[in-house]
């Protein structure tokens, strides 16, 4: 298990449109994959909760990865919150 | 009777034709207590629901046409997964059983639930995605009332009319972009509502914000709507429906062929190229650098990275945002201008000072970069590393003496020296330019030329410094006048040192912008402007109908001129 703070750096936050890339980024991994801010801990794999995470920009989410293809996980996890998820800015 | 109503105007156009009043949002739901030999099929006829739901959602997928923006597919992907998340899809049938109530009940309880935690979000855009979530909700709650409304609306020709509704999903958009709909009312929604977006990049006029539209507006009555005023005219006449139809033709004639100059490039009659770039700051204007074919961006204003948030920008995140500029300019320039905080603008208490009464004159730009040199430093290392990834220019704000260009070029030195010895990338010849917005900076613009690879006039400011007059005073703003022979001495100043030292010099201000004054910019000998993207194609047009070598004879004239009130029917004369 491997886990790892990331910052959300593009504007809008984990809203609907990026929390659909991110899940749908995580659905094609084995591993199971958690995202927790503040006290509320969600399924990375369901875009209800990783809406209702409430991530805005600048805020940290501890990303938790379990599972065989862990580190490649985290790495394209890490990549499109880097990439603000593909989005201007 | 002739009704006039306003809105907000966010998509641009006019559209006319008849009313059709959507009436949808959420059924009325009623609880209804089941018997156990109901539950089984209750939870099924739940399942059904959510499965067509689903499917209508891919279909609309599927019909999306290949050229519509990346953006339509992502909001209704984001749709999709909605539909089928275990909250939306299992946790209901959790409701029906425990509960044994209907789907209807069980599902709007979930609703309830999920309501109540995006309405403690404390960002204000995401707890607005409630409303994404409601979509889908209701779509189901439809589907469980065989209210297909996407069906309805599909059986329904909608051709030619302007929708009313009180708000748009993203799939009733990609419904309707095929059915030549003329245009969108809606009640809710502002500038940056999924309606406003896709009808933008749709095309389609539209007019957000009319509160109780639906009730002010009836079926089927003859409707003009103007995209760029957000005014919405009903109940008018013959005549006045003539005369919009006339503005339509002559506004979509001069889109087409203004879009049509987009692959051209800018070029004089008499064979002088000339470079049109944009002037950029928020994400909204990458999307129409896109669409305005500039040879490259002229200005990058950088003080979104400072103010307006709770940190300004490190090192790591000013490079991503150059970066991702320089990826949509595929090879051609970028200026970044180094951060113009100070005065007004500030998120440094340590810097905020007294409020003075001339925060125009006060520390600000590059006089306050110099007096903060770690935070000037580690944007110039940024700017720098960005330069490794495309061409980049360095343009230095509000440069008024030669000790302050000094002072810049030698922080300069230090971050590339920096640089170096951490094995950084960067383009060792990255051209560095000033802004000349000060009159003592077009007075001295031959002595800042020999050190310098460019400069760039700032308008705004050089008028408000020359002449005393701020802008947003309304007492003084008629005073403020880009064709005063002051003004107008100090831009030809500053174009003549760059000629003598053989450098260029670009025009980012708004004047640069001002199609009045292209072609008395062009006689003065002005070869690179700088401006919003939405205005360089109409520049572009006038430049290549125009010839530089009949402009100088009367642009003389002009500057020989030193009564203003005589200047402006000149300039009118060039531009006949």
């Amino acid at each position: 298990m491997i886990n790892k703070d990331i910052t959300v750096v593009n504007k809008l936050g984990l809203h609907a449109r990026a929390a659909a890339k991110l899940v749908a980024l995580a659905s094609n991994f084995a591993s199971e994959i958690t995202l927790q801010k503040g006290g509320r801990k969600i399924n990375g794999k369901s875009i209800m909760g990783v809406m209702m995470l409430a991530a805005s920009q600048h805020t940290v989410v501890n990303i938790e990865i379990n599972g065989e293809d862990e580190q490649q996980a985290m790495i394209e996890i890490e990549n499109l919150f880097k990439n603000l998820f593909d989005e201007d800015e | 009777m002739a009704l006039i109503v306003s809105g907000i105007g966010v998509s641009k156009g006019i559209a006319i034709g008849n009313v059709h009043l959507l009436n949808r949002g959420a059924p009325e739901v009623f609880e209804r207590k089941l018997e156990d030999h109901e539950i089984d099929a209750e939870v099924e006829r739940f399942q059904d629901a959510v499965d067509g739901a689903a499917k209508q959602l891919s279909g609309i997928r599927e019909s999306i046409p290949e050229d519509a923006p990346k953006d339509v597919a992502t909001f209704i992907d984001s749709h999709l997964l909605m539909a089928k998340d275990s909250m939306l899809s299992k946790v209901p049938i959790e409701i029906i059983r425990e509960q044994q109530c209907n789907a209807e009940w069980a599902l709007k309880q979930q609703r309830d639930k999920l309501e109540a935690v995006f309405e403690e979000m404390e960002d204000d855009y995401l707890r607005t995605r409630l409303n994404d979530i409601e979509h889908v909700i209701n779509l189901i709650q439809q589907i469980l009332k065989d209210q297909q409304f996407t069906m309805q609306m599909k059986l329904q020709p909608l051709k030619g009319s302007i929708i009313v509704a009180d708000d748009l999903t993203p799939a009733d958009t990609v419904v309707m972009q095929n059915q030549n709909i003329a245009g969108f009312i809606t009640e809710l929604g502002g500038p940056l509502s999924h309606t406003a977006i896709l009808a933008r990049s749709l095309g389609i006029p539209a007019v957000v914000g009319i509160q109780s539209a639906r009730s002010l507006l009836q079926q089927d009555e003859p409707l003009i709507l103007d995209g760029s005023s957000g005014m919405v005219l009903a109940g008018t006449n013959e005549n006045t429906v003539k005369e919009y139809r006339q503005i339509q033709r002559e506004q979509k004639e001069a889109q087409r062929k203004l879009s049509s100059l987009k692959n051209i490039s800018a070029k004089t009659k008499d064979g002088q190229r000339i470079s049109l770039q944009a002037n950029i700051e928020l994400a909204e204007d990458v999307g129409a650098l896109k669409k305005s074919g500039a040879d490259g961006v002229g200005l990058y204003r950088t003080e979104f990275l400072y103010i307006d948030r709770e940190v300004p920008a490190d090192e790591a995140e000013q490079l991503s945002a150059y970066k991702k500029i320089i990826r949509v300019l595929k090879g051609k320039p970028l200026t970044i201008r180094t951060l113009d905080l100070g005065g007004d603008k500030e998120f440094d208490p340590d810097f905020q000072g007294p409020l003075t009464q001339n925060p125009a004159l006060g520390l600000r730009a590059i006089r306050r970069s110099l007096k903060d040199t770690e935070l000037f430093k580690q944007q110039l290392r940024a700017i720098l590393r960005s330069s490794a990834s495309g061409p980049v220019r360095i343009l230095l704000p509000m440069i008024t003496s030669d000790n302050e260009l000094v002072q810049s070029l030698s922080l300069i030195e230090q971050a590339k020296h920096e640089l170096k010895s951490e094995n950084k990338d960067f383009d060792e010849n990255i051209p560095v330019g000033a802004m000349i917005e000060v009159p003592a900076a077009a007075i001295s613009a031959h002595i800042f030329a020999k050190q310098l690879n460019f400069l760039s006039i700032g308008t705004n400011d050089l008028i408000q410094y020359t002449l005393a007059i701020d802008r947003i005073d309304d007492q003084v703003n008629y005073l403020y006048d880009p064709l005063h022979p002051a003004v107008l001495k100090l831009i030809n100043i500053t174009l003549q040192a760059g000629r003598r030292a053989e450098i260029p010099v670009a025009m980012c201000g708004e004047m640069a912008g001002d199609p009045r004054y292209t072609r008395l910019l062009l006689g003065l000998g002005l070869k690179e402007f700088s401006a919003h993207p939405s205005n360089l194609l109409e520049i572009k047009q006038i430049i290549n109908k125009s010839k530089i070598t009949e402009l100088e004879k009367q642009t003389k004239k002009i500057l020989a001129t030193t009564v203003p009130s005589k200047i402006i029917p000149m300039v009118d004369a060039l531009n006949a």
